[in-house]
């Protein structure tokens, strides 16, 4: 640890680059974790990664003859937050949600805030996202989003800032439970002594969430997971959201619709549900109302849903408020909606479709992250500083031609944590992802999924292209 | 009113299948490996694939039955859907789709199992080996048994659990019990007749248990009645259809599983094969008659259970 030098990061443990911020609430653990020899720390974090394999944390990769499982790397550094970091994180999260959730019930019932002109309309209803079917449709408390998972991002200066709201089906919740528990085994004596706040009553709480946005009338509803399958990358999670619920985790093929009731086939015939945790997107759910060939859905599941019979989490059409698009529009629906200030701002955004937004953006190209809004996964996006001449005239031309379809946002250069790399400690970049549910009100699990960017200077943390994962802390 | 899922009642029954099918052909291998090897004919490891009615798969692949390409064939080799390896990997899917419905204990053993088999080669079922290795196989599987007794919850899934294992272990019995006769039939001289009656016995776990029933001089005749109607070791058939039966019952009168006419007529008409009995004078032949018929009636209450409950 004596070697560590964040490199003109923020860093997560030890604060500011110049050492402005104060990092006692992290001593005592930086104490602990000097007195590690490297060693130690890697024999530790041998026996985490191989209690991964063999709890069959895992995702799995198919090819022609063989699967082959995968865990996600589990960095034994933890990330640890103070309790005031934290409280701006939750109240930011809440606030956030109310906002996003109070827009999706206007856009689709009176619309005001497209009358009002604060969203440009046709960037809702040409949303593919929007879903034309749900205007009208009333859900238990107004709540669209009962689980999100923002992503969060920290600067330079050391503030928190949203790189994306995450409203449709975030995952990482069970390696924030399942990090923590390795944590605890890997590391009893690295968190002796310091009070970090609990994760384990996540299932409980979800399940208080999915009994409170039950139809209306129902005393014990049946809630099951819907998952897409064990061939799903994200089955483990699954698995864990269902047990630690106490409840079924089903596939479409084990559900059925009857007279627009819900039920699922068991060995003494058809027992009714109430709620669904789907983990499949909007398209897939329904083939008779979505994506015909769907073959992971349930038919007529959708017009249950409809009629109020069954209550789906998330509801259906909540990617038109987690869209880039209207993921710019956010800090002017908080002002909106609740007349407040944005808690957690946004990365700064420039919307091209509004002129000063286009003149910033063609003024300062070579600086900013340009991104066609329809597009997602990175596809079209130009990063100004690394792009050559020819593919920036390329990007100016094509926003002079259509620049509705763009935004641009300042390069944000993450904050870092320690992080053990071969036989060193070395900075990598993180992002935060903590998880909010809300069925009236909203409860934010205390820390989050961080992720880590274990390839030197990268800024992806998507462990698609490797990244990987630490347990995060909140000190209470 | 049960509300397990068909779907997971299925998974959970073959996961006890598929477990208790690779302990059996881990435990042939193992005793053919090494009692068997005073047969005087030598082992014959062509009587495994005969064992499992396996011969015409095999020989696509193979031109003889010899140790080396047996023991291949049944422990590593994943294009054979009766391997070890093939069952151990079944075993996982299913346990992957009920992970939510049994210990933790339970996944992270059939996880940790099918994960040594994966990287298991050629060198490890070496002849040299072998022995060593197939004990572990079968270690695996038993210590699957007592993690199953001390931690799953004894609901409907664990009923399925254990109706999907007697199943498969009167199914096994069966087999090990037709083939090892008709070699008891076949024995030439007090010697060969003694090794093939420990064969037999050891295939199913069953030498010490039968010494311990049947003190005296016994007859090749009291092993077939040992292994088909004994109310005390574990692995007669008539043990395994009693444990059956009540968990059948128990399925239907305490978790509300469904009450079926077709599953009960399966189930009587199991009881009825085995009280028929093989007669007073047991040939080889009618023992493989009566045998035959068990067969069929304990495919016929598997059938059952598919459409009652799992295809629905």
């Amino acid at each position: 640890m004596a070697a560590y030098d964040p490199d003109g990061f923020f860093c997560e443990l030890f604060g500011g680059a110049a050492g402005g911020a104060n990092p006692a609430h992290a001593a005592k653990i930086i104490e602990r974790l000097n007195q590690l020899d490297i060693a130690a720390l890697r024999r530790r974090a041998g026996d985490a990664k191989q209690e991964l394999f063999n709890l069959g944390i895992t995702f799995t990769v198919y090819t022609d003859r063989d699967s082959i499982d995968r865990i996600l790397p589990f960095d034994v550094i933890p990330r640890v937050l103070s309790r005031e970091d934290w409280r701006i994180i939750e109240t930011g999260v809440k606030q956030r949600i109310a906002a996003l959730n109070a827009f999706l019930h206007d856009v689709y019932h009176d619309a005001h805030v497209l009358k009002d002109g604060i969203v440009p309309a046709e960037l809702v209803r040409g949303n593919e996202n929007y879903r034309p079917e749900m205007e009208g449709v009333d859900l238990p408390h107004g709540t669209y989003i009962h689980i999100c998972g923002t992503d969060i991002v920290r600067d330079d200066d050391g503030n928190f800032c949203v790189l994306e709201d995450n409203g449709r089906t975030p995952s990482g919740v069970s390696y924030v439970v399942e990090n923590r528990h390795l944590m605890m085994r890997a590391f009893p004596d690295l968190a002796d002594g310091v009070r970090i706040a609990d994760v384990d009553m996540y299932g409980e709480k979800l399940a208080r969430t999915m009994e409170g946005i039950a139809p209306a009338g129902i005393a014990n509803p049946e809630i099951v997971v819907l998952s897409p399958g064990i061939y799903n990358s994200a089955y483990f999670e699954h698995v864990f959201l269902a047990r630690e619920m106490g409840v079924a985790l089903v596939e479409g093929r084990d559900l059925v619709v009857e007279n627009d009731k819900v039920f699922m086939k068991t060995t003494s015939g058809r027992a009714p549900v109430h709620v669904i945790y789907r983990r499949l997107n909007d398209d897939f759910l329904d083939p008779k109302a979505f994506r015909p060939d769907s073959m992971l859905g349930v038919p007529g599941l959708f017009g249950a849903y409809v009629k109020g019979n069954v209550t789906l989490a998330n509801a259906v059409g909540t990617g038109v408020a987690d869209d880039k698009a209207v993921y710019a529009y956010v800090p002017r629906l908080i002002k909106y909606y609740l007349d407040e200030d944005p808690i957690l701002p946004n990365v700064p955004t420039n919307i091209c479709r509004e002129r000063d937004g286009l003149a910033r953006t063609l003024a300062d190209l070579e600086n900013l992250v340009t991104k066609p809004v329809g597009e997602a996964g990175g596809v079209g996006v130009v990063i100004g500083p690394r792009a050559s001449r020819r593919e920036l005239a390329k990007l100016r031309a094509k926003l002079n031609a259509d620049p509705d379809n763009y935004v641009s946002q300042p390069m944000v250069k993450l904050s870092v944590c320690p992080t053990l790399i071969g036989r060193a400690i070395e900075p990598r970049h993180v992002d935060l992802r903590p998880f909010a549910l809300t069925a009236q009100d909203t409860w934010v699990l205390p820390g989050g999924l961080t992720r880590v960017a274990l390839k030197r200077g990268s800024l992806v943390v998507n462990s698609s292209q490797g990244g990987g994962s630490k347990d995060t802390w909140v000190l209470v | 009113m049960s509300s397990l899922s068909a779907r997971f009642a299925e998974n959970v029954y073959w996961l006890a299948r598929y477990v208790e099918r690779a302990e059996n052909i881990a435990r042939i291998i193992h005793i053919n490996e090494t009692y068997a090897r005073d047969d005087p004919g030598g082992p014959d490891w062509a009587r495994v694939v005969e064992l499992y009615a396996d011969g015409e798969r095999f020989a696509q692949n193979h031109e003889t039955a010899d140790a080396a390409s047996v023991v291949h064939f049944y422990v590593l080799d994943k294009d054979n859907p009766t391997s070890i390896r093939s069952a151990i990997a079944q075993a996982r899917e299913n346990a992957r789709s009920v992970r939510h419905l049994i210990s933790t204990e339970m996944w992270t053993h059939i996880n940790m199992f099918h994960s040594r088999l994966q990287s298991m080669t050629r060198t490890d079922v070496r002849s040299a080996n072998l022995s060593r290795v197939a004990t572990s196989l079968i270690c695996d599987c038993q210590t699957f048994e007592g993690i199953i007794e001390g931690t799953f919850v004894r609901g409907e899934p664990w009923c399925f659990f254990q109706a999907g294992k007697t199943l498969e272990r009167a199914d096994q019995t069966t087999r090990i019990l037709d083939m090892g006769y008709g070699r008891l039939a076949a024995a030439e001289g007090e010697a060969a007749h003694a090794i093939r009656r420990a064969v037999l016995l050891r295939s199913v776990s069953g030498y010490y248990a039968f010494r311990a029933r049947h003190p005296a001089a016994s007859q090749s005749s009291d092993i077939a009645m040992f292994l088909l109607y004994d109310r005390q070791f574990p692995r007669s058939v008539s043990l395994c259809v009693a444990r059956l039966s009540e968990r059948l019952r128990e399925l239907q009168n305490r978790h509300g599983a469904k009450i079926s006419a077709d599953v009960e007529k399966a189930r009587r008409a199991l009881e009825f094969s085995l009280e028929t009995g093989p007669g007073a004078e047991l040939s080889a032949a009618r023992l493989h008659d009566l045998l035959d018929q068990f067969q069929i009636s304990l495919g016929r209450v598997s059938d059952a259970l598919a459409t009652v409950y799992f295809n629905q």
